[in-house]
């Protein structure tokens, strides 16, 4: 979309007006509603910088970065951290920017799909964990979305990036995307609530674990979330979990913490009934036993990491 | 800073004005009124064409607004962004205004970055809790009829997005041309939009895009607008009742 003003290119090289930091502009990564998002290194550390079209929008983005960082468990990683604010002229006019934490990760969508869809459910629960804080700090993230979630390189963590739908719990939520968006699918309102974003969050389910063409059959007008039902009824990794993807479509989650019990109480259920049938004959089914071991090992790894975190 | 009321126009259209009062006119008028006016220039394939940019781009920066050109589909999502940017932007035009009356000239840009992150987070909290007034101006002419469903669409989920403000939020929406005068109000104010309300049932399809003084009829829906004697001849269809008009008119921003 493009509002009145073009969002400023960044110099190659650039030096903070206030607290005079130089960055170096490595490449761009991508581009949101609000600005545009460059790789940068800082003394030699890789960071991420945004700049936008309106200083206000990226301001208002740093305010919501700051609030959900305030609180005693700063360990739990919520949000990339906030590195710098400042301003800094390009063509004459001053630009606001603000750098933070670089996520050196791939794209949700593309890493289930490199994957495969075994990895759904623990990114989903993953995910929750998430939410989880996020909501207790009285946040709601608003624009959930493949695009605003990464999982890292180096650890396959999940992590939340683009804050620009990020709003206070009550308020309307700043900024969606229709595909996810609660309103858009007729099941609801845009308050910013827990079940707002656990609704973002199914839809998101489906889509990861749905093939182009069937997410493709989803999208007649209007939209409806009993067509997302009949997807997970037709889908084999979906249809597990369809208790918990369908009350979330229906808004009787209070909380991510009681969606994700649900989520994991399924794998882990799963895992052990299809270990049975393996120690019974039917061999077939290797692979798939694979990828959900390594998938309950991850989940146990991240349960015991955030339990300890806690 | 107590409650205030932020007033908009926005105008949907898919291309030039073609009668009466050149609608750059009537949106200068409309801010002077204490109305933002922003345009969403709306296209089937291809743009919108040199001379039709130019006028969305004019009327909005005219009426202190903001203006897209966007496909049909991507109506409804832009008509929320559109208004909440021009929300914030006209906040924070106040602010500043106050900030500078404080602290002399560039007082926004001379402040250190950390004290603009907590002004933002207060313009952002102003702006959820406004009493908000949007009149929707629906070009109605020939050319937009395959794009009325879409249009339909975005009133009625932007009225979803009103409802879920902390703030007081009404719309009214109107269409122009209209049979009679140069708008018709579709829907009176409200503050909840029913589903079942059909913009294309009624309308006047016509050739002539009367954007102007669409506009300035648009004005008049504003409770808090006494026209001047000459335009409420003209234009004043939808006389205001007496009350508390003028009341308001020193507290708008």
């Amino acid at each position: 979309m493009s509002f009145n003003r073009a969002i400023p290119k960044l110099p190659p090289q650039f030096r903070g007006k206030w607290n005079q930091k130089t960055y170096h502009v490595l490449r761009e990564l991508g581009r949101g509603a609000n600005g545009a998002v460059y790789l940068v290194s800082q003394d030699g550390v890789r960071r991420a910088v945004k700049i936008g079209a309106e200083g206000m929008d990226i301001l208002m983005e740093v305010h919501a970065l700051k609030s959900v960082q305030q609180g005693r468990d700063a360990r739990v990683t919520v949000a990339p951290l906030l590195c710098d604010v400042d301003d800094l002229y390009i063509d004459g006019r001053s630009c606001t920017f603000y750098a933070m934490e670089y996520l050196d990760g791939e794209q949700l969508d593309q890493f289930v799909q490199r994957t495969g869809t075994d990895w759904v459910p623990v990114l989903i629960i993953q995910l929750l964990a998430r939410l989880a804080v996020l909501h207790q700090r009285g946040w709601v993230f608003g624009d959930l979305k493949p695009e605003n979630v990464i999982v890292t390189r180096a650890d396959s963590q999940v992590r939340l990036i683009d804050f620009g739908g990020v709003t206070k719990h009550g308020c309307a939520v700043r900024q969606f995307t229709e595909e996810y968006d609660r309103a858009a699918w007729h099941a609801g309102d845009r308050r910013a609530e827990p079940a707002y974003d656990l609704f973002s969050l199914a839809v998101m389910t489906v889509r990861l674990a749905s093939s182009p063409e069937v997410w493709k059959s989803s999208r007649t007008e209007p939209r409806q979330t009993s067509l997302l039902c009949d997807i997970i009824r037709n889908n084999d990794s979906l249809y597990p979990f369809r208790v918990p993807l369908i009350k979330a479509f229906h808004g009787q989650y209070a909380g991510a913490e009681e969606m994700k019990s649900d989520m994991l109480a399924i794998v882990q259920g799963r895992t052990t009934a299809v270990q049975q049938k393996k120690a019974s004959g039917s061999g077939s089914s290797g692979i798939w036993i694979g990828g959900l071991f390594v998938a309950s090992m991850l989940l146990l790894a991240g349960t015991l990491y955030y339990a300890w975190m806690m | 800073m107590k409650e205030a009321t932020l007033r908009q126009i926005l105008v949907v259209t898919d291309g030039c004005s073609n009668s009466g009062i050149s609608p750059v006119a009537a949106a200068t008028l409309a801010r002077e009124q204490g109305i933002t006016v922003n345009v969403i220039g709306v296209i089937e394939k291809g743009d919108m064409g040199e001379q039709g940019e130019k006028e969305i781009r004019e009327i909005a920066e005219a009426g202190g607004g903001l203006f897209d050109i966007v496909y049909p589909q991507q109506l409804a999502q832009t008509v929320q962004m559109l208004t909440r940017k021009a929300m914030t932007r006209t906040i924070h035009q106040v602010v500043s205004k106050e900030l500078k009356e404080i602290l002399g000239d560039s007082a926004m840009e001379g402040l250190v970055p950390e004290k603009r992150v907590q002004v933002a987070g207060m313009v952002d909290e102003l702006g959820e809790r406004s009493r908000l007034d949007v009149v929707m101006l629906v070009d109605s002419s020939g050319s937009m009829k395959p794009k009325l469903a879409a249009v339909q669409q975005a009133i009625h989920d932007f009225s979803i997005s009103l409802r879920s403000r902390s703030g007081q939020s009404r719309m009214a929406v109107c269409s122009f041309p209209g049979k009679q005068n140069h708008l018709d109000v579709r829907i009176p104010w409200t503050e909840e939009v029913d589903q079942a309300h059909q913009l294309t049932s009624g309308l006047t399809m016509s050739g002539i895009t009367p954007t102007g003084p669409a506009i300035i009829e648009a004005i008049a829906l504003f409770e808090h607008v006494k026209l001047p004697t000459g335009l409420r001849d003209r234009y004043g269809h939808n006389e205001l009742e007496d009350g508390d008009q003028g009341s308001l008119r020193d507290h708008v921003f």
